[in-house]
């Protein structure tokens, strides 16, 4: 990847309010990977998640004057547009939820499938560090990052009470971190 | 709530990965609004779900940058004119499950009216030039119409004059000034009306008119003066008389002369 130039998470929100298209650019060398990997893992269809990529960034673009960084960081900001856009091509097409649970049990193991091509972030690493997740808090992330499940049906799916879907969520976001900490 | 509550309900976690109610989501930005321990958590746990992400990244073929940027320098100009302003559209919230969008195929849906527009302006147009043609047309017939009913009338009226069993018809024959010309009289014995009919008459020269007299007791008395349309003669009523020896036609100035002065065309005795 050609670095030309470095902004930090500041400096990019400023000028991307200011609809700065090089800016722009920077956000797409830097976060179409990632976002592109979320709509793959809840599509798998490759020429489809690239229409929902290209959806994405330009809605990004066209609403950027929304995002508040008060409200939260700019990756989940764009990860949750990008979610949407893709749960919206999820239902339109009727695709099938339970086959998405079943998918997304083995998504972790599969996540060797997937090529990383940011050299600055230790994939390898962190994939090292996300083996060491349970495997039923892996599957409750996975649940609402990679399939758009709302907690009632995450509940229902999962076959455990609501208030559990919020304990669950933490403690294994918790271990995310202590195992992302190592 | 306090503040260890909503950090140690889960919430913030929810909220990072877009799964609150907009009840709850309410309740989180507040929180953050007004405490900087919740943003510092919320925003450990967005990193973490961030690295997450990462781990599952996906390369896109490179023309998807192209598509997107070029898209992007499309939608500004459309910007700057002011058509749609990002700034107009509804605020997608960052934990909303329902963002508002534009469909992609929006664009393709407003060029395709765009284009029947056009095409019913032109057919319009079209419609109208035909309609306005077609309007001319029968203007014209309707006109027509009029004019041979007219004639119709004219003609029935002087069918009428002809044929009426009163009316004795007098030959008026040409003068030997004018050995061509004709005129007939239809003079209505029990009315005293006289009708001429001029046909045969040379044409009358700018300016001069023939004038209809009744010779009675050796005196010309006016008749009256024979109009003629367009240079077209018809049959018309001229002044009864109930009594006279003879008929003339003089050419006279237009409007006619109390006393004839001009040429004689035509005459008849009784």
């Amino acid at each position: 990847m050609q670095e030309v130039k470095k902004y930090s998470e500041e400096e990019l929100i400023y000028l991307l309010k200011k609809k700065d298209q090089s800016a722009f650019s920077y956000l797409y060398d830097n976060y179409a990977a990632a976002l592109f990997g979320v709509i793959f893992k809840m599509l798998e269809i490759r020429e489809l998640a690239e229409d929902v990529l290209q959806e994405a960034f330009v809605k990004i673009w066209n609403n950027f004057s929304n995002y508040d960084d008060a409200k939260g960081r700019l990756f989940t900001w764009m990860v949750n547009i990008t979610r949407n856009l893709t749960i919206d091509i999820i239902r339109s097409k009727s695709f099938k939820k339970q086959s998405k649970i079943q998918n997304s049990e083995n998504a972790v193991n599969n996540i060797a499938d997937f090529s990383n091509t940011s050299a600055s972030f230790d994939a390898l690493g962190i994939r090292k560090q996300l083996s060491l997740l349970r495997e039923d808090q892996k599957q409750i992330i996975e649940l609402a990052y990679f399939g758009g499940f709302t907690q009632d049906e995450i509940s229902k799916n999962l076959n455990i009470p609501l208030g559990t879907v919020k304990t669950r969520m933490r403690t294994a976001i918790i271990e995310l971190r202590k195992v992302l900490k190592n | 709530m306090n503040i260890e509550e909503i950090i140690s309900s889960g919430l913030l976690e929810l909220y990072a990965i877009g799964m609150t109610s907009p009840g709850e989501t309410v309740l989180v930005e507040n929180a953050l609004k007004d405490h900087p321990e919740v943003r510092q958590e919320l925003k450990k746990i967005e990193m973490s779900l961030e690295s997450f992400a990462r781990v599952n990244s996906m390369e896109p073929s490179p023309s998807v940058k192209d598509k997107i940027l070029a898209q992007v320098s499309k939608a500004e100009k459309i910007d700057v004119t002011g058509i749609i302003g990002g700034n107009s559209r509804p605020a997608p919230q960052p934990a909303e499950k329902n963002l508002y969008r534009i469909p992609s195929y929006f664009k393709y849906a407003a060029a395709a009216s765009l284009i029947l527009l056009i095409g019913s302006l032109v057919l319009n147009y079209s419609y109208y030039n035909k309609y306005q043609q077609a309007n001319e047309q029968l203007q014209a017939a309707q006109n027509k119409i009029d004019q041979n009913q007219q004639a119709n009338l004219a003609m029935k009226n002087e069918l009428n004059v002809m044929s009426d069993k009163n009316a004795m018809p007098i030959v008026l024959n040409g003068t030997p000034q004018a050995p061509d010309a004709l005129a007939k009289i239809y003079w209505m014995k029990n009315t005293g009306e006289v009708y001429v009919d001029p046909t045969h008459l040379p044409a009358a020269p700018e300016g001069k008119q023939y004038q209809l007299w009744a010779i009675i007791d050796g005196k010309p008395v006016d008749g009256g003066m024979i109009t003629t349309k367009n240079g077209i003669y018809h049959i018309q009523k001229m002044k009864s008389f109930g009594h006279a020896d003879a008929f003339a036609i003089t050419l006279e100035k237009a409007g006619g002369n109390p006393t004839p002065q001009g040429e004689m065309f035509v005459m008849a005795k009784i």
